[in-house]
């Protein structure tokens, strides 16, 4: 390497700058998709259809956005889900709650989604606490709080469905089902989320540090870098995403249960994962992120459209599609 | 025994070894000798069988060698002992050895793999237990381990690459005996190492690389160590060492009875500005944990000032700000971040300074060019991952970050650990201008002749605490390896790596044990 | 609890009210332990079965101060057939009154509990192998369907088009769906598309949409659960067609009931599958242990239309579901 002479050092060209194949290779896959499903339904790219799977998308979307993060700085969160139930749950009930006291209008919702955020941060900062100060590995610790957080709800529901009061709900359905210039509020508030997340991961000090930490946390700590503080914030991000995910979710269907976010942590770190970040930590990428997010709703989307197999083989269609996508990127980047 | 014939091998269109003729005999320690990136690791991975020659043949006992693998090699008896070791570090001493030839059938025979362990390990004279975990050892007891997981695949050619980079002095020394030992059961042992006193002492045979050809060959006692160097390096290489010309200014820091639990105990010294201060002391005996409890790493008491003022350093951070920085000796684990590209690198402990909220790739740029100008950094690509450079790139970079901080206090651990002669003097150039610039300049170090080169002034560790204070004309190898090793005891070996008369030099338990338990007392993997 | 006296016999009824006095054939003092293995509130149904069987076990234990209960529910199949074997070894019970999580690898943990001797109750899930059990209590998967379907093949003509939103895969499933073909055979209704939604509010609300993307005609939809109705509701006012078609759901939800008594066009009925099943089976046990009325065999509690004219006799507004 030394005898290699100083010429050589040169600022990397246009095409070392682009993503590489491998990079590509998620939106490869969406775009296949998107193709596949347009050539088996005619309604498939309709603006009904595309607006239902993107909002579909925006929940389990911005909670991926804020796992990138997580799992970029090397930890992990599998508490989201049931997080996200809770949240749901002790929005309602506090809105609920407020309700004679304040009356159907917009404080009552700015209340309700103050609440959510504060409760997001609260869960997040648990976590993160618990990873950081106690030290406890993060699978355990949010496997922990996943089961705390799950059993919280379905207590809160007595067993059954926590429910927005009627009018309260019918003030706050917007919030879901319509939009500005055509386009829904959850697609907004996802892509405001998604851009807002790949610029944080690429240009702020936050993402360079949580990549660096997720490399090798020992070289950060030696850097002067605030590990801890760092790793605390990306639980706290995640909490506040699940938050913001929470608000776009209760006026959809207006309850909550015990059901409510099932497997949402695993759909999330699946797309994180599909979307090209490692789950070792090190490298996150929140653009891949979100693509990863749109390949695992589109599946859903085009099995039903598309009566290609029987309804219980969906799940060996999603099984083959998710490890396709990691497989074409992992190939590649070997290549 | 083991012979490469007219070898080449090109990386793409680059042709790296230019046809290598070379020979391994049995009962001979062959020398391998040359900057980093001359070839020697290609020529090593060539014979261990980890990589095939472009052209020419590998020939083992004068017929083509029967393997393409390294494990094939192995079962050939050609054994490469890695400078990354390849033992698991979870295993045990005993399990390692045997991995992959588990004795017994289809249950394991733990009595006869413990016993055949311990059978190997008392041939080296090893106080190892075989039931250790190779995670709890010090770094030259998992060597040890290695040799022993090498003899019990009966080598016939065994391959060491750097294997004393890694020791302190009196590993070193049991590290030899083996080698010897092992030449006189008529192993061909190939041997590499930057320490050319080591290559005088050891080699039969020597072979001089450059630019991945063979410049020179020599026989026992044909070149000087001087000559050596000239024929790495193609050039004189006057002394290594800058002159010393710094003149000491006001005191920068002091430090009053300073403990780093459980092994720093009251530690206390001065540091003036424009000084080259030396930190010498068996690897174990508290210099790095001194350090880094300096600059915040570790829990730690007492007193540190700044220009006289008190001040509390309780991390990284803090201690930057006071303008103090530690270069981490282990730039692979503590440095750099081996997967991210240089300018990731360099900007990483300062990046506040590149933007807020958001990094201007721009200025990012513009300091690895001036990183790369000012502290000759030759990277093939600018975006490369920066664990693809050698390690005398790697270690440019990591002072070149380090310096992005422009701290007025430096302390280097273990400046040149694994970096060939050319590099060194480069780095040695650095320091001194460093301190020529004004700044104060801490250097740890177990490589004696560079202690004595640098510094205006050396601190002696041992056992935790400050063994005693040298200055100006009075810094002599022997008074450091003196307070090194305690006055009071009958040390029987000396920093120049002679045997001494008298006691035979057999390790005896009484001089081992005090410095491998306070290095495992210390509980950190990072200073061994 | 108006809720279950229809349900059950009325002499049984009479007997539970007989044994307020008569004493029970076991001896003086010793106390009768009762284990209860149930799954988990994971949706609304099993919340309300497991809010049904809390209220079972407070009235009966007030009233028979010396019956004794023990409570587990289970997340999933191990933890059931660990529970199960707990209160064998630890608690000691006389009574194992069980709501399979699933049938086959429940039938062995539950038949050593009755080859210890032991008085074993099946609920709603049959065991794989037929006669461990001295009581089975259960609804009728085959009537849930057929009811539903019936009322279909009734209100909608010939041609008419429908979708079905189906369950978590499972025998239950299966038992309903076939019953629910075989009613509206011959009947000309097209069934446009089958899929499923695991019993679950979301992933029926976003199967509901897709149906609505792919098909132009849907005369009415069976959502086969509640919980799943309330999920294509959305979708459907999302979609602002809810004046096309109509919605039946299934188990008696309360939310749902109100609807149907309110006479709201959307959902004309409800099928009842009652979660209350659990009292029965508790009632029933309990029987056994404090007076001499025989009662071995099998309860099936069948399925009922419900309608606005009998809806207020399945309206539990205390109940969770």
């Amino acid at each position: 390497m030394s005898d290699l002479t100083r010429s050589d050092t040169t600022r990397p060209s246009l095409a070392a700058r682009l993503p590489g194949l491998s990079a590509l290779g998620p939106l490869l896959a969406l775009v296949l998709l998107v193709a596949l499903g347009a050539y088996l339904n005619d309604n498939f790219l309709s603006a009904g259809n595309v607006t239902n799977v993107l909002a579909r998308s925006a929940f389990i979307g911005m909670i991926a956005v804020g796992m990138t993060f997580v799992i970029t700085s090397g930890g992990l969160d599998l508490s989201v889900g049931s997080m996200a139930a809770f949240i749901a749950g002790v929005m309602i009930l506090a809105m609920n709650a407020l309700l004679p006291m304040m009356g159907v209008g917009l404080p009552l919702i700015l209340a309700g989604m103050a609440i959510a955020l504060g409760a997001g941060l609260l869960a997040g900062l648990g976590n993160g606490l618990l990873v950081t100060k106690a030290r406890i590995e993060p699978f355990i610790v949010t496997l922990g709080t996943m089961g705390i957080f799950r059993s919280l709800v379905t207590w809160l529901a007595d067993g059954g469905t926590i429910s927005l009061d009627f009018g309260v709900r019918q003030f706050y359905r917007p919030v879901y089902y319509s939009g500005l210039f055509g386009i829904a509020w959850p697609i907004i508030v996802f892509a405001i989320v998604a851009i807002a997340g790949q610029v944080v991961m690429r240009h702020t000090r936050f993402g360079r540090y949580c990549e660096a930490i997720g490399s090798n946390d020992k070289v950060a700590l030696y850097s002067a870098v605030n590990v801890e503080r760092i790793r605390l914030m990306t639980y706290v991000l995640l909490g506040l995403l699940v938050g913001l995910a929470t608000i776009m979710y209760v006026p959809r269907l207006g309850s909550a249960s015990g059901s409510t976010g099932m497997l949402w942590e695993l759909e999330a770190i699946a797309a994180v994962i599909i979307g090209g970040t490692a789950l070792k930590g090190g490298y996150g990428r929140v653009w891949g992120t979100v693509i990863g997010v749109l390949i695992l709703s589109l599946i859903d989307n085009i099995l039903i459209l598309a009566d290609l197999v029987s309804p219980y083989l969906n799940g060996t269609i999603q099984g083959v599609i998710i490890v396709l996508a990691v497989v074409l990127q992992r190939s590649k980047s070997s290549a | 025994m083991l012979e490469l014939v007219d070898v080449r091998k090109s990386f793409g269109p680059i042709e790296i070894l230019h046809g290598i003729d070379f020979a391994l005999h049995a009962g001979e320690v062959h020398a391998l000798i040359g900057e980093n990136g001359a070839g020697k690791s290609t020529i090593m991975k060539i014979l261990g069988g980890f990589l095939a020659p472009t052209s020419g043949a590998v020939r083992l006992d004068g017929a083509p060698a029967p393997y393409t693998t390294g494990a094939q090699a192995e079962a050939a008896g050609v054994v490469v002992i890695h400078q990354e070791f390849n033992l698991a570090p979870d295993l045990t001493v005993t399990e390692n050895i045997w991995l992959g030839r588990e004795l017994g059938g289809l249950f394991l025979d733990h009595r006869a793999m413990r016993a055949g362990a311990q059978a190997l390990l008392d041939q080296l004279d090893s106080p190892i237990r075989p039931e250790a975990r190779i995670r709890d050892l010090p770094v030259s007891d998992r060597q040890m381990v290695e040799i022993a997981k090498a003899l019990s695949r009966n080598a016939r050619v065994l391959i060491m690459d750097e294997p004393s980079a890694v020791l302190t002095h009196r590993e070193v020394e049991v590290l030899f005996r083996q080698i010897e030992r092992l030449r006189a059961q008529g192993v061909a042992l190939l041997y590499t190492s930057h320490r050319l006193e080591e290559i005088t002492r050891l080699a039969d045979r020597l072979t001089v690389l450059r630019d991945g050809a063979v410049v020179r060959r020599a026989g026992r006692g044909e070149l000087t160590e001087d000559g050596m160097a000239t024929a790495m390096v193609g050039r004189d290489l006057q002394d290594i060492y800058p002159p010393k010309r710094h003149h000491a200014g006001s005191v920068a820091l002091e430090v009053r009875g300073f403990c780093v639990p459980p092994l720093v105990r009251d530690v206390s010294f001065t540091l003036r500005r424009g000084e080259v201060l030396g930190i010498s002391g068996l690897v174990g005996s508290g210099r790095t944990e001194l350090a880094e409890g300096l600059v915040g790493l570790r829990p730690a008491t007492g007193e540190i000032l700044r220009h006289g003022v008190p001040v509390v350093l309780g991390s990284v951070r803090e201690a930057a700000a006071h303008g103090m920085a530690y270069l981490t000796e282990d730039r692979k684990e503590h440095g750099l971040l081996l997967d991210k590209n240089l300018t990731e690198n360099l900007t990483l402990s300062t990046l506040a300074r590149f933007g807020s909220p958001f990094i201007k790739a721009a200025r990012e740029e513009e300091a690895l060019t001036k990183a790369i100008g000012d502290f000759d950094i030759r990277a093939p690509r600018r975006d490369m991952k920066v664990g693809n450079l050698s390690g005398g790139n790697q270690q440019k970079l990591l002072l070149a970050k380090t310096m992005l901080g422009d701290p007025e206090v430096v302390i280097i651990d273990e400046p040149t650990r694994g970096i060939d002669v050319g590099t060194k003097s480069q780095i040695y150039a650095f320091i001194d201008a460093l301190a020529a610039e004004g700044r104060s300049v801490v250097v740890i170090s177990s490589d004696m002749p560079e202690i004595l080169g640098l510094s205006d002034r050396v601190l002696v560790m041992r056992h935790g605490r400050l063994a005693g204070e040298l200055e100006g004309a009075r810094v002599t190898e022997t008074d450091v390896v003196r307070l090194v090793m305690g006055t009071q005891e009958t040390e029987t070996e000396t920093e120049t790596g002679t045997p001494a008369t008298g006691t035979p030099a057999t390790g005896t338990p009484a001089t081992g044990t005090p410095d491998t338990a306070a290095t495992r007392a210390s509980g950190s993997a990072s200073h061994v | 609890m108006e809720r279950r006296t229809f349900l059950t016999t009325t002499a049984i009824g009479a007997a539970t009210a007989a044994a307020g006095f008569s004493l029970p054939a076991m001896a003086q003092g010793k106390k009768a332990v009762i284990g209860v293995s149930i799954p988990s509130a994971t949706h609304g149904y099993m919340g309300g079965l497991n809010w049904h069987a809390q209220e079972t076990i407070k009235r009966l234990k007030a009233t028979y101060p010396n019956l004794e209960f023990v409570l587990a529910t289970a997340g999933a199949v191990g933890k059931q057939v660990n529970d199960i074997e707990d209160m064998v070894a630890t608690r000691n019970i006389d009574a194992l009154v069980v709501l399979p999580f699933e049938s086959e690898p429940l039938t062995s943990p539950v038949k050593a509990v009755k080859d210890a001797g032991k008085w074993v109750t099946v609920v709603d899930r049959g065991l794989s192998q037929p006669g461990i059990e001295d009581l089975y209590v259960a609804g009728d998967n085959t009537a849930f369907g057929r009811v539903s379907g019936e009322y279909f093949k009734a209100n909608l003509k010939p041609g008419a088009k429908i979708v079905v939103l189906r369950g978590i895969p499972t025998t239950l499933d299966n038992e309903r769906v076939d019953a629910f073909q075989a009613a509206i055979d011959g009947s000309g209704i097209e069934i446009l598309d089958m899929q499923h939604g695991n019993w679950n509010r979301d992933k029926a609300f976003s199967v509901m949409q897709d149906y609505l993307s792919k098909h132009k005609q849907i005369d009415a939809v069976w959502a086969a659960d509640d919980d799943m109705a309330i999920g294509v509701m959305e979708a459907i006012a999302q979609a602002g067609r809810q004046k096309e078609m109509w919605i039946v759901g299934g188990a008696g939800m309360k939310e749902i009931v109100k609807r149907v008594m309110d006479k709201d066009p959307q959902i004309p009925v409800d099928v009842s599958y009652t979660p209350g099943q659990i009292s029965t089976a508790l009632e029933v046990t309990a029987l056994r242990f404090v007076s001499d009325t025989p009662v071995y065999g099998r309860f099936i509690i069948g399925s009922t239309l419900i309608t606005p004219e009998n809806a207020a006799q399945f309206y539990f507004p205390d109940s969770p579901f």
